[in-house]
Formats: C-alpha cells, sequence, structure tokens
C-alpha cells in the first residue's frame, strides 16, 4: 500500500463502543480519515463470532463478518463494567471528538458514561446513541435484530409476491440504513459545534431509520391511505419488472425513449398490440403495466440475457442484467474504475480483495489506511500515547483483565 | 427558531426521481437552503403536495429554468457561484455539456463542492449507460439473491439502491463541507450508486473473494451470526386481513429457554432434536412448523408482545397501515410530523430518524411547485429586477 493521504476527516478522534449492529456507522468515518478506536470489551466484539470466516475457520481474527465492518479502525479491548475500565474511557472522552454506541438505552448511565458525565467531561464531544427503537418511547427496551427491524420497519412485508411469504431483503438493510443516518447525524453535529463549540446526543432510532429508507409506503398511506401490497418482482413504480430470458433473468424497463423499444422489438415480430399509439404516454403503460411486461416477457425469452443488454443499453433503454454478486468481480466498469481494493493481512502473509469506495473525492480521497484491526492489537500503544500509562500500570490492568 | 446545523448553506440541486431528492432532503430537513433547478415540465413523477413527492421535496426551493437555452445556463451558473454545493444525478456528459462540471464551476467559485451522483460513475466504459434505483439492484446481487425458496426472483418491492445513494450523497457533502471548514478547499465527488449500493453487500462481496464462495439466497437463514427459529409466522387474522405476520429471531440458548416459557413450554420443545442451537438449525423445518402452530393461534400484535416481555427479538411484520397509523412507538415519538399545506390542512410526511439535542432537524414547509420560487431564486437571490425578469421569460429562458 502506498502511503495514504489525510483524508476529509483527518483530526478526528472516534470512539466506537457499537457491537455488531451498528458499527457501520463509524467505519464510514474512518473510511475518510477519521481516527476510529473500537472499543471491545476483552473477550471481544460479537461481530468476530459472526461468520462467514477466513477458510471457515472460526476465529475472533478470521471473521470476514467483522473485518469488512471494521477496517481502517484501531482496536482497543477495554472492560467498560469494570470501574477502571470506565475510567479509561473517560479519560479517552476527554480527547475524543465523537463516541458513537448501540448499547440498550439506558446502559451508558450504568456504567457511570451517560451524556451528563461525558458532556461535563467533555462539553465539545458528540455522543451517537443508535438503539434499535430509540432511547424514548414504549418499545425503547425491546431488542431486535435486522429482521426484526426490517419487520418493524415496514421494509419486509413489502418484499415478495401476494399470497407468500415475505422475502428477507438481502444484507442487513435495517442497520446499514442506521449506520448511514448515524454518519450523517455525527457529521451534522459535528458542523453545528463549529459555530457552538457544542457536542450534542443524537438519538437515532434503526426503526425510524428502516422505515424512511422505505421511500414509497408512508407516501401510499398519507395519499391514499392505503397499505403497499407485495407486487413481486413488479416495482411499486409500475415501470420494472423482473423477465426470463434464455439463460437467466434481466430487468425490464418502460421509461427509456418507447418508440424505438417497440420498433426493437416488432422488428422481432414480438410486438403484440404494444404499438398502439397509447402505449406513447407514460401513463398508459403505468397502466398497463401488467400486460405490457407479459407481451416483453414473450418477446426476451429467447435472448441470451446479456446480448439483449448490450442492445438495449445500446439505444439508450434503462435495462440490466440480474446479475449474482459474484459478477461484480468480473466487471469492466468496476475494474476500470479500480473498485476492488487490495488489502494486506501481514500476520497472515496474505492479500484480499475488500469492495472499495461508494464515492470518489478527488480533494481528499477514500482511502484504506490499516486492514481490520486484531483483538486488542492497539491496546497498549493508546494507553501509552493517549494516556501517558507506564508499563507497569498497563500490566495490572491486563492482570485484573481490564485490558 | 433554534440554529440548525446547515444554517447558511446553499445546495443548488439538479437531481430528480429519488436517490437525488433523499440527499438533499436530508440537507434541507437540517437547514440548507436548497434550490431544485427543473424543468417546467418535469416527467409525471405524482403529487407534490402529498405522499412520496412531498415526502423527497419538502423544504426546497423550485425554479424553473430552460437549461436548452444558453441565458438560462447562464443563470444556473450564476446560481451556483452563490452555491456551497451543486448537486446533480445525471451521467456525466450532462453537467459538462452545460458548463457545469466542477473545472467550470471551480473556475467562477473556487471553493465550489460539487457531487455527481451518477448511476455507474463519470469513468469507464458503462459511464454512459442509463440506470435506476430496480436496475441497480440487478446489476448488484440484491434481485437475484432476494428469491422464494426455489431461487425464483422475488423483489423487490422498493428502491434500496436509490435511498443508499441517497445517504451517500448527504454524507458525502456533509463531509466535504466540514473540510472546506478547514481547508477552504471544494471538490468533486464522483459518486457512482452502483457501487454505493454494491459496498453494502461487503460480507458477501469478502465470501466471495476470500473464501471464493458462491453465494446463495439467504432466505430466512440469519445473516448475522446462527438463530433458529428465524423468520416470519402467519398470525391471527386481523379484521379478516390474513396477510399477517411475525418475525421471530431466537439464537442463544438462554434466549431459546425464554422463548419456550414464553409460549407455554408445549411439549414438542423438549424433543432432543431442538436441545443445541446447531439442532435447531439443522431442524429447522420441524421447529418452523412448530413454531407456525403456534403463531397461528396469536393476533402479530399479542404474539410480539408475549415475546418481547420475554426479552425475545419480535415484531409484527407491519403493512404501511400498521406504520403510519398504529404503530405506538413511532406515534409516541413523533414520526410522520404533519406539515400544513396551502389550502390550510395539514399532511403528514416522513420524519428525520434521528433527534439531537441541540436542535433537532425539522420539515419547514411542503414541496414547492415548480418554478414556485421563481420571484424569490431571481429577484432576491441573483437580484433581478421586474424587467429584467420579466424580458428571461419572454426570451424563453426561464419560466415565471
Amino acid at each position: 500500500m502506498t502511503e495514504p493521504s489525510p483524508g476529509a476527516l483527518a483530526g478526528l478522534r472516534v470512539l466506537d463502543l457499537t457491537g455488531h449492529r451498528a458499527q457501520f456507522c463509524a467505519r464510514l468515518l474512518a473510511d475518510m480519515g477519521a481516527d476510529v478506536i473500537k472499543v471491545e470489551p476483552p473477550a471481544g466484539d460479537d461481530a468476530r463470532r459472526i461468520g462467514p470466516f477466513l477458510d471457515d475457520l472460526p476465529h475472533l481474527d478470521r471473521s470476514l463478518f467483522f473485518w469488512f465492518y471494521n477496517l481502517n479502525k484501531r482496536s482497543l479491548t477495554l472492560d467498560l463494567n469494570h470501574s477502571r475500565g470506565a475510567d479509561i474511557l473517560l479519560q479517552l472522552a476527554r480527547s475524543a471528538d465523537v463516541i458513537v454506541e448501540s448499547y440498550a438505552p439506558g446502559t451508558l448511565d450504568r456504567l457511570g458514561l451517560g451524556w451528563d458525565t461525558l458532556h461535563r467531561e467533555n462539553p465539545a464531544l458528540v455522543l451517537c446513541s443508535i438503539a434499535p427503537f430509540g432511547q424514548t418511547g414504549p418499545w425503547r427496551d425491546f431488542i431486535a435484530d435486522d429482521t426484526v427491524l426490517t419487520a418493524l420497519g415496514g421494509m419486509l412485508y413489502i418484499n415478495g409476491f401476494p399470497n407468500h411469504a415475505p422475502v428477507r431483503p438481502l444484507g442487513l438493510q435495517a442497520y446499514h440504513s442506521s449506520a448511514y443516518y448515524g454518519a450523517i447525524a455525527v457529521m451534522l453535529a459535528l458542523l453545528a459545534r463549529d459555530r457552538t463549540a457544542e457536542g450534542q446526543w443524537i438519538d437515532l432510532s434503526m426503526q425510524e431509520a428502516t422505515a424512511a429508507a422505505v421511500e414509497h409506503v408512508a407516501g401510499a398511506f398519507f395519499e391514499r391511505g392505503e397499505a403497499e401490497p407485495r407486487r413481486g418482482t413488479l416495482h411499486w413504480s409500475r415501470f420494472f419488472r423482473v423477465g426470463k430470458c434464455r439463460d437467466g433473468y434481466i430487468m425490464h424497463c418502460t421509461l427509456g425513449d418507447w418508440t424505438s423499444l417497440i420498433e426493437w422489438v416488432k422488428s422481432d415480430g414480438k410486438a403484440a398490440d404494444l404499438d398502439a399509439p397509447d402505449y406513447q404516454q407514460v401513463m398508459y403503460r403505468y397502466l398497463m403495466a401488467e400486460h405490457l411486461f407479459d407481451v416483453l416477457d414473450d418477446w426476451v425469452k429467447d435472448y441470451p440475457r446479456d446480448e439483449l443488454l448490450e442492445r438495449a443499453q445500446l439505444l439508450r433503454q434503462p435495462y440490466a442484467t440480474v446479475r449474482p454478486p459474484e459478477a461484480l468481480f468480473d466487471d469492466d466498469q468496476l475494474a476500470e474504475r479500480g473498485y476492488f481494493v487490495e488489502v494486506e493481512h501481514p500476520e497472515l502473509g496474505r492479500k484480499f480483495r475488500y469492495p472499495g469506495a461508494p464515492y470518489l473525492f478527488n480533494g481528499t480521497p477514500w482511502r484504506v489506511s490499516r486492514r481490520p484491526p486484531l483483538i486488542g492489537e492497539h491496546t497498549g500503544e493508546i494507553l501509552r500515547d493517549e494516556l501517558s500509562m507506564a508499563p507497569q500500570a498497563l500490566a495490572a490492568l491486563f492482570a485484573e483483565g481490564v485490558i | 427558531m433554534p440554529a440548525m446545523p446547515l444554517d447558511g448553506v446553499r445546495v443548488l440541486d439538479f437531481t430528480w426521481v429519488v436517490a437525488g431528492p433523499v440527499a438533499t432532503r436530508i440537507l434541507a430537513d437540517h437547514g440548507a437552503e436548497v434550490v431544485k433547478v427543473e424543468r417546467k415540465e418535469p416527467p409525471q413523477l405524482g403529487n407534490r403536495k402529498l405522499g412520496l413527492q412531498c415526502d423527497l421535496n419538502r423544504g426546497k426551493l423550485s425554479v424553473a429554468l430552460n437549461m436548452q437555452h444558453p441565458r438560462g445556463v447562464e443563470l444556473a451558473r450564476r446560481l451556483a457561484a452563490k452555491s456551497d454545493v451543486v448537486i446533480d444525478n445525471f451521467s456525466a456528459r450532462v453537467m459538462r455539456s452545460w458548463g457545469m462540471d466542477y473545472e467550470s464551476l471551480a473556475a467562477v467559485k473556487p471553493d465550489i463542492i460539487c457531487i455527481s451522483m451518477s448511476g455507474l460513475g463519470h469513468t469507464g466504459p458503462r459511464s454512459s449507460y442509463v440506470s435506476y434505483g430496480p436496475t441497480l439492484q440487478a446489476l448488484t446481487g440484491y434481485t437475484m439473491l432476494m428469491a422464494e425458496p426455489d431461487g425464483t426472483p422475488a423483489g423487490y418491492g422498493y428502491s434500496y439502491a436509490d435511498t443508499c445513494g441517497g445517504y451517500t450523497g448527504a454524507l458525502a457533502a456533509l463531509i466535504a463541507i466540514w473540510n472546506r471548514h478547514r481547508t477552504g478547499r471544494g471538490q468533486f465527488v464522483d459518486l457512482a450508486q452502483f457501487e454505493a449500493v454494491a459496498s453494502v453487500i461487503g460480507p458477501a462481496l469478502l465470501d466471495i473473494s476470500v473464501n471464493g464462495r458462491t453465494q446463495p439466497a439467504p432466505g430466512y437463514n440469519s445473516q448475522e451470526g446462527p438463530a433458529a427459529p428465524h423468520g416470519v409466522y402467519k398470525c391471527r387474522p386481523l379484521d379478516g386481513d390474513d396477510d399477517r405476520w411475525v418475525a421471530i429471531a431466537v439464537s442463544t440458548g438462554p434466549e431459546w429457554r425464554r422463548f419456550v416459557t414464553a409460549i407455554g413450554s408445549p411439549s414438542w420443545a423438549s424433543d432432543p432434536k431442538f436441545r443445541t442451537l446447531y439442532l435447531r438449525m439443522r431442524n429447522s423445518g420441524d421447529l418452523d412448523a412448530n413454531v407456525s402452530r403456534w403463531a397461528a393461534e396469536h393476533s402479530a400484535e399479542d404474539a410480539m408482545a408475549i415475546l418481547q416481555r420475554a426479552g425475545i427479538a419480535a415484531g409484527v411484520v407491519e403493512n404501511g397501515i400498521d406504520l403510519c397509523a398504529r404503530d405506538p412507538q413511532l406515534k409516541e415519538r413523533g414520526f410522520w410530523p404533519a406539515v400544513s399545506t396551502a389550502k390550510g390542512t395539514t399532511t403528514n410526511v416522513t420524519g428525520i430518524p434521528f433527534k439531537l439535542s441541540g436542535g433537532s432537524g425539522r420539515v419547514r414547509s411542503i414541496a414547492p411547485e415548480v418554478g414556485e420560487n421563481f420571484d424569490y431564486v431571481l429577484g432576491e437571490l441573483l437580484g433581478l429586477g421586474r424587467a429584467e425578469r420579466d424580458e428571461l421569460v419572454a426570451a424563453g429562458a426561464v419560466w415565471p
């Protein structure tokens, strides 16, 4: 790896106290240059116990789940249930800009690390609390995993076919939506701090973040009083549906130039009634979506998937192939843009390809500055450099199981 | 009114459809002055004063500029010179064709921040591809892996690529602004929504690149460590609606024991084949059949309450009515704020999922009609007098 640039958030210190549900939040900040210290219990963060594992061998330092969410962070093990541990955290909080935490509401108070204490010790500190249902309300103490959050956020109900069970979204979308909102909220609080010099406490509800990530369900209710149904692969806008080609699936789209699409379908002798002038109107295509896609399905069924995509895009039709995620590794667009990045794991003597930047900043680029930390890898250096702890003090904390 | 984090920040917003408007709505909700530059007759996306379009565009201003007219483009460039952030979600060539690309704008406003949220990015062999959220989900694996048990694609119902793209765009803007406060420098952000949504299937992508494993559709297998029972179970109908489900997640031994007690310690639960987590996962078909029988005797609400009281993660699979009208938690936290309409009534919109102790964001107004803020934008922001404005309208550079 070449020497990384300092990053847009250079100079920002973040203490990441989250477990596996919210750790993507501080990762987003670490990628842009913040110094993120992951504070783990001495037994290791719960994410380290979640697979998949490198070569399928479960081990605290081999969780790919942990790796993805903790790239670019440092690791400090600290037992916050021990009074010395909580005291050390308070000392670190004095020089930190941000703490992100996802404990059950009330836990930080019980540890003597509640907002009032943190704010008194460091008035400029931003505390971001990410909890399944937020810090208030009748469900504040309820628990949830990502599946339960997608249920309670209205995301699960609308996936799948009518009269079948709802289908689970892929990839922890409730957690990710919450993490994005968490990072956004932290940046907003930091920008406010530039003016006021005061930190703030962020109360983020993962249920609300999930509900906010489903763009149209609330609109349908407040506009028409309706509960959006499951529609199979027909997108709620009625302009997209999955079709089956000779060798796989494609995503139809009827928002491109209609004339050129229909000329093509007609030249294949498959247009049926779609060349009727009514279909020129977007609203008519909206109303006739089911029939229209049935005709288009009959048209594409003998096409090879990739050929259909290339020809569609030449006509600027927003078609796409329905691909497995493995296809991303052979994608020429991602390759040309250098999307996947090699990250060296020197302790294993190996390099691995990680998914890369979600955005390319031309001045202060997204970058990999360090591989995900081994458990407690930076405990010694952080306590020595930040808190000037003597070797004997470190040894005593270690012996007592605090670090 | 208390100060908000983005007071004094102006955003010139060329975005449309969903992803871009999601990004700029977050900025508008927190104090930024967002000026939408639109065509007079943008594609019919629905009523601006209600529902989704109100949700996406609330709190923003609108001016209708004719970007096919050189004087319309000139007005846009003058607005950019008075803005902190310019955001678009066109493919790469559009802003360049107007002379509104980063290099051109930085020449008139050196610390400008430009964020382009295109589908596939500004570089690469497929940068000109046309895409929407649902097509990007197809390209990245989401559509294929959200499938029925037999592998038939079954999803999906909303546009995660759009909301992910929108959040990434808002975050990019905030990070760039924070950096500009310190360095005085703006920058260009090339945000490919394709890459933004690909990056959030990270663990699966690592499993492919590191272990070489083909990813199956996960179904109801937990994606965060082993769990069983884990899934949705059909409940008793509610007012004749039999599409009622409860989601349940049980993982550890203590959770399993609490779960069994909560559902009344049925005899099947002591069967040795359910004794350990490993066995419960291996025999999940039988397990789910038993749990389904229990769930069928309860309403989804009761099932959730019984299990949550026992410390088990469980929740109603909420439909739109549950979510917006019945959910007591969202109601208590005021997640569906009311905003006034021009007619003196109110409508509800989606709230902001976080509160700030020093002053939360707020929904300031419903969405503007296209061109609604003509006088403010041309008069106050650009300082054009009435005669000049009329002349620009007559020339076809701007619509009133």
